[in-house]
């Protein structure tokens, strides 16, 4: 019997049979059929489709925030598949980074705060240097002390991302982050996204409907009615 | 289409979405209105009740009532006149149970001797139903029927057919006395009662000159009288004129009971300014709640605004809506409040001191809805105020910075004036305005207290270091954003908790006055009717107690003051405080020497040996509130003749003594001619306290003696009582603070359920979180309490002191609740709001951004 492979040579994420249905007021919803998927650590993935066709829900459900109805998942090499609520909190901290469409800042906090959170619950001694050199990073070290109602929709962005890539995860997951944002704005959060997705290693498993930016993946899927129908390794050149 | 008109057809569109955010702005206003209705409801059914059944309650149409001597003959004619006469004497005396033949257990007992009219109107409950004449029959052997209340039959070890001593007579107990009609005009009695004809009383020796007995004159209108012109006011007058030096005191049926009546005003106001408060702690709700409803409209203004709808329509549209639920809220509050009379009479029907009239009082619904409305107004008005001067633009911006727009000075005005509005309804209404205008005035200057300890707070938390610990930044984060739930709850709940604290501090030092201070200073017994025959052998008897200390005897004759420099009291004018020196009969004494213990505060005492015209040493405290000097002159009727007296000086009187304490002390020459008996006060070890009793009483069964520790303990059941009808009812202002937080607390839900949300995607778990509820309501509720405690001991040592002339005792239990009691609440009610953000999937909530 041949010795598991180590965890950064593990598949980072993989989905086997995965479903989701959610009830509502109408009866339940299908939201994904037996999806599977395997995405191997430090690809940068892009799932893309229709409004509606699932995208959003796999990524919830990959990231451990939404419980599958069917399947299994691995994450990083872990069964996530029927942890309970705060099990999958504790797993994300230090592995999984989350960055958010609307960007998900807590309005109380400084950007600099926002940015220790995830560091701080993790019990990362010096976290609030971290978090001073996250915001550097994305270009906003004099915007710290700043609440995100002061800030700008692409500095808030760049604070969601300084936020999620932290903890130095080993995956970040990314659901239209450039959808609320002009395209100047977006252009320089994607190359913020993949900039530091590169220089870190991190497996990046994009959600967008935008063309143009999933083209900036190795990988592309698509997804349709919860049905995967596509799944292609672009060129490197454009990775 | 006029501005008024458009704005409500607004209104009507939005209200179709019912009462969605504004649960708590209806309930609070509901509860306030629903107290003071219900409260004002009762009082007038008891206060109706006290008139319907005036003649019952008072025994008559009028009742002249006469102490130490009954009426003469021509003084009886008078009363027959009228219509139907009774009469009755009461006194205090002690009754012992015959055993063998010997007196054996005894007990100090009111009598009541009647004639065979009594009574004019209702009847007496005996058990068994007898007729009272067959009851109170004497037989053939000179022993007479006598009715007992069970009370005393169970202290005594009697039963119905026992003998019982009452002087020198022996009665046989016929029947059990379980009510009088006119118990509730007699007032306040030390002991059980026992009711006997005045033939029996006769016999038992106890009439003597001097001795303490009210002689009562009841009449009934005959048609007759009537129809000569009898009335209440045409009796008065024709007394006065008949019999001006009687010293008589009238009561007429319209004011039955005049201390039942002026307790339940009293306490219905009080309960009134309770609900006042509740009604403010309420208000402060209801603000929070049409901010935190207008907050969630912005982007509604902002579409009426942009589409043309200028500031006043935008008001008035939103005014209209906050106005239509108030009065929804108000309606069905006074339906509920109509309801309490039927309740308590359902309910609590056996302890109620009188009947209440059960019936719907439109007075009191309408005055609790005018209080609601008024309220509603001054809470709802600056809020929407500020809704009405937002731009367009700032309102579809989303900004977290705090909101600094001007309220116009129009809105602040009405809502001014609609706060004083309740004050002024409250002062016109109120028996005592200046107690309800300190409770008031009280409780606004607390209300800004509460808001600037509130700001401040937040100010303080503002500027502490950042807190390391993101769970500890996430809650005073919480607790310092704009719209914040630190004020509504500072301000609401410790509104509450403050009259809570202040409620339990004063039952406190009250108790500790009774139960404590007094009995430690206070003479063991006081012994009343001493006849001047015996007192030498009285004071032998007492001298043989070893422990016996501080025994002072001192003659005492019942009289009243008639009139002050020659205006009649009637008619003088003096401060509330000493009006009751003027209104009834007084204890009057005579000596040589001022009093042991007293301290002339003004002029001189008269010399030992003085033998002119009558000189009166008054109290300060009375000179000061009817303004008499040294000099002046004052008249006092005393048996039926009237005495003129000059004041030659002026005493301290010290009334928490709990001993002999006598605002008139007279010289002699002139009454220590009238018959008058003596009153007798000791002190002695509680191991010898039995012993003297028996001695005593076996020895002088004419004497009545009180147990001072059996009095306290009566006054300490009846304070009880009442306050804890008074903390119950203080408890409606928590209640509506509580709600005050339920509806910070839903206000604050979506915020907090993102919080919670944004914290379990960067790996938070849910105690972590609730951690965070757990700092910041709990820091809320400890310092809401904090707070509470301080101007609740502020408020009860200021009453305590400047009121009721007593010590103020903190008590730290009763502290701690408060503190604790505060803080458990409000963290119980934070974590209870917090249970759906804590129990949330993060993926409902990100799927529904």
């Amino acid at each position: 019997m041949q010795p598991p492979p180590p965890a950064d040579k593990l598949p980072a994420i993989v989905l086997d049979q995965v479903a989701l249905t959610l009830s509502s007021a109408a009866g339940p919803v299908n939201i994904l059929h037996a999806v599977c998927l395997t995405v191997p650590a430090g690809q940068t993935v892009a799932l893309t489709g229709p409004s509606g066709s699932g995208k959003s829900s796999l990524l919830m459900v990959a990231a451990g925030l939404e419980r599958p109805s069917g399947g299994r998942i691995r994450v990083a090499g872990t069964d996530i598949t029927n942890m309970g609520e705060d099990a999958a909190a504790r797993f994300r901290r230090g592995r999984v980074g989350i960055v958010f469409q609307s960007f998900h800042l807590i309005p109380t906090m400084t950007a600099l705060e926002n940015v220790a959170v995830p560091l701080e619950l993790n019990g990362v001694g010096d976290a609030w240097d971290r978090a001073a050199a996250e915001l550097k990073a994305v270009g906003l070290a004099d915007r710290g002390h700043h609440y995100p109602g002061q800030l700008s929709g692409g500095e808030q962005q760049r604070v969601a991302l300084a936020r999620a890539m932290g903890p130095r995860p080993q995956i970040l997951f990314a659901d239209e982050p450039t959808g609320n944002l002009d395209s100047t704005n977006g252009e320089a959060i994607a190359d913020l996204l993949f900039g530091l997705n590169a220089e870190r290693g991190a497996t990046l498993f994009l959600v967008t409907h935008e063309e143009n930016l999933a083209r900036r993946c190795q990988r592309v899927v698509r997804l349709e009615s919860g049905h995967i129908v596509a799944d292609e390794i672009a060129s490197l050149a454009h990775a | 289409m006029n501005s008024l008109s458009l704005a409500w057809k607004l209104a009507r569109r939005e209200l179709r979405g019912g009462l969605k955010g504004f649960r708590i702005f209806f309930l609070c206003l509901l509860l306030g209105t629903a107290a003071i209705a219900g409260v004002e409801s009762l009082s007038d059914a008891f206060l109706s009740g006290l008139r319907d059944s005036g003649q019952t309650f008072l025994g008559g149409d009028v009742a002249v009532t006469v102490v130490h001597r009954p009426a003469t003959q021509q003084e009886r004619s008078f009363f027959a006149r009228y219509g139907r006469l009774s009469n009755n004497i009461s006194m205090q005396s002690m009754a012992y149970a015959l055993r063998d033949g010997k007196q054996d257990e005894r007990e100090l007992v009111e009598v009541k001797a009647v004639n065979d009219t009594w009574p004019l109107f209702g009847s007496p409950g005996l058990t068994p139903a007898q007729p009272l004449a067959d009851i109170l029959h004497c037989e053939d052997d000179g022993i007479c029927g006598a009715a007992a209340e069970q009370t005393l039959l169970d202290r005594l070890h009697a039963k119905r057919g026992d003998l019982l001593r009452l002087g020198n007579a022996s009665l046989r107990v016929i029947a059990v006395l379980n009510s009088e009609p006119d118990r509730i005009s007699t007032g306040f009695s030390l002991g059980p009662h026992i009711l006997i004809s005045t033939k029996a009383l006769a016999g038992t020796g106890l009439e003597q000159p001097g001795s303490l007995i009210n002689y009562t004159y009841r009449v009934a209108f005959t048609p007759n009288a009537e129809k000569r012109g009898a009335t209440i006011e045409s009796f008065k007058a024709d007394a006065a004129q008949a019999f001006p030096d009687a010293g008589w005191q009238i009561r007429d049926r319209n004011d039955a009971a005049p201390g039942i009546r002026r307790f339940v005003e009293q306490v219905s106001m009080f309960l009134t300014l309770v609900g006042l408060t509740a009604l403010g702690v309420g208000g402060v709700g209801a603000s929070e709640a049409v901010s935190a409803f207008l907050d969630r409209k912005r982007f509604d203004i902002a579409i009426l605004k942009s589409l043309g709808a200028d500031g006043r329509l935008v008001f008035m549209t939103f005014f209209l809506q906050v106005m239509a639920i108030a009065l929804a809220a108000l309606t069905l509050g006074s339906a509920i409040g109509a309801t309490a009379p039927f309740l308590l009479a359902h309910f609590y029907a056996d302890s109620l001191p009188l009947p209440p009239a059960l019936g719907i009082y439109p007075g009191p619904l309408l005055l609790a809805a005018g209080f609601g409305l008024l309220s509603a107004i001054a809470f709802s008005v600056p809020p929407l105020g500020k809704a009405r001067e937002i731009s367009p633009a700032s309102l579809l911006r989303e900004t977290l910075t705090p909101d600094r727009t001007r309220i116009r000075p129009v809105y602040l005005l009405a809502a001014g004036a609609a706060g004083l509005g309740i004050v002024g309804l409250m002062l016109i209404l109120s028996p005592s305005p200046l107690y309800a205008g300190g409770f008031l005035v009280g409780a606004i200057v607390l209300l800004g207290l509460l808001r600037l300890v509130a700001a401040g707070l937040m100010w303080a938390l503002l500027r502490l270091p950042r807190p390391r610990s993101p769970l500890v930044r996430l809650a005073v984060g919480d607790l310092t954003r704009p719209g914040a739930a630190t004020q509504g709850v500072v301000t609401a709940l410790g509104l509450g908790l403050t009259l809570l604290a202040t409620i339990i501090l004063l039952d406190r030092t009250i108790g500790a006055e009774v139960n404590e201070s007094l009995p430690s200073r206070a003479p063991s017994f006081f012994f009343v009717d001493i006849q001047p025959d015996e007192t030498a052998a009285f004071d032998h008897a007492i001298a043989a107690f070893k422990t016996q200390q501080d025994y002072k005897r001192t003659p005492m004759i019942r009289g009243r003051i008639t009139s002050l420099n020659g205006v009649p009291s009637a008619q003088a004018k003096v401060d509330p405080d000493v009006k009751w020196a003027l209104s009834g009969d007084r204890g009057i004494t005579y000596a040589t020497t001022p009093p042991p213990g007293s301290v002339i505060t003004g002029g001189q005492w008269w010399p030992a040996n003085y033998d002119g015209t009558t000189l009166i040493s008054l109290d300060q405290e009375v000179a000061k509130g009817t303004g008499l000097k040294i000099g002046d002159s004052m008249s006092l009727n005393v048996l039926g003749r009237q005495i003129d007296g000059r004041i030659a000086n002026l005493r301290k009187v010290d009334f928490r003594s709990g001993g002999q304490n006598f605002i008139l002390v007279l010289s002699p020459g002139l009454i220590d001619k009238a018959p008058h008996s003596f009153l007798a006060t000791v002190r002695v070890a509680p191991a010898e306290e039995n012993a003297m009793y028996m001695a005593v009483t076996e020895k002088f069964p004419n004497v009545s003696a009180v147990r001072v520790k059996d009095a306290i303990a009566q006054v300490n059941s009846l304070l009880q009582q009442l306050a804890q009808g008074i903390r119950a009812a203080s408890l409606v202002t928590i209640l509506a603070g509580l709600l005050v937080l339920a509806g910070t607390i839903a206000a604050g839900a979506r915020t907090r359920l993102y919080d919670a949300t944004v914290l379990k995607v960067v790996g938070a778990t849910r105690v972590q979180i609730a951690l965070i509820y757990v700092l910041e309501y709990g820091l809320l509720g400890i310092t809401t309490g904090i707070i509470a405690l301080g101007a609740g001991t502020l408020a009860a040592s200021l009453i305590a002191r400047q009121i009721l002339d007593t010590s103020f005792v903190f008590d730290a239990q009763a502290a701690l609740w408060t503190v604790v009691g505060g803080g458990t609440a409000t963290l119980l009610f934070g974590l209870f709001g917090a249970i759906a953000a804590l129990n949330a999937r993060p993926a409902q909530r990100l799927r529904g951004s």
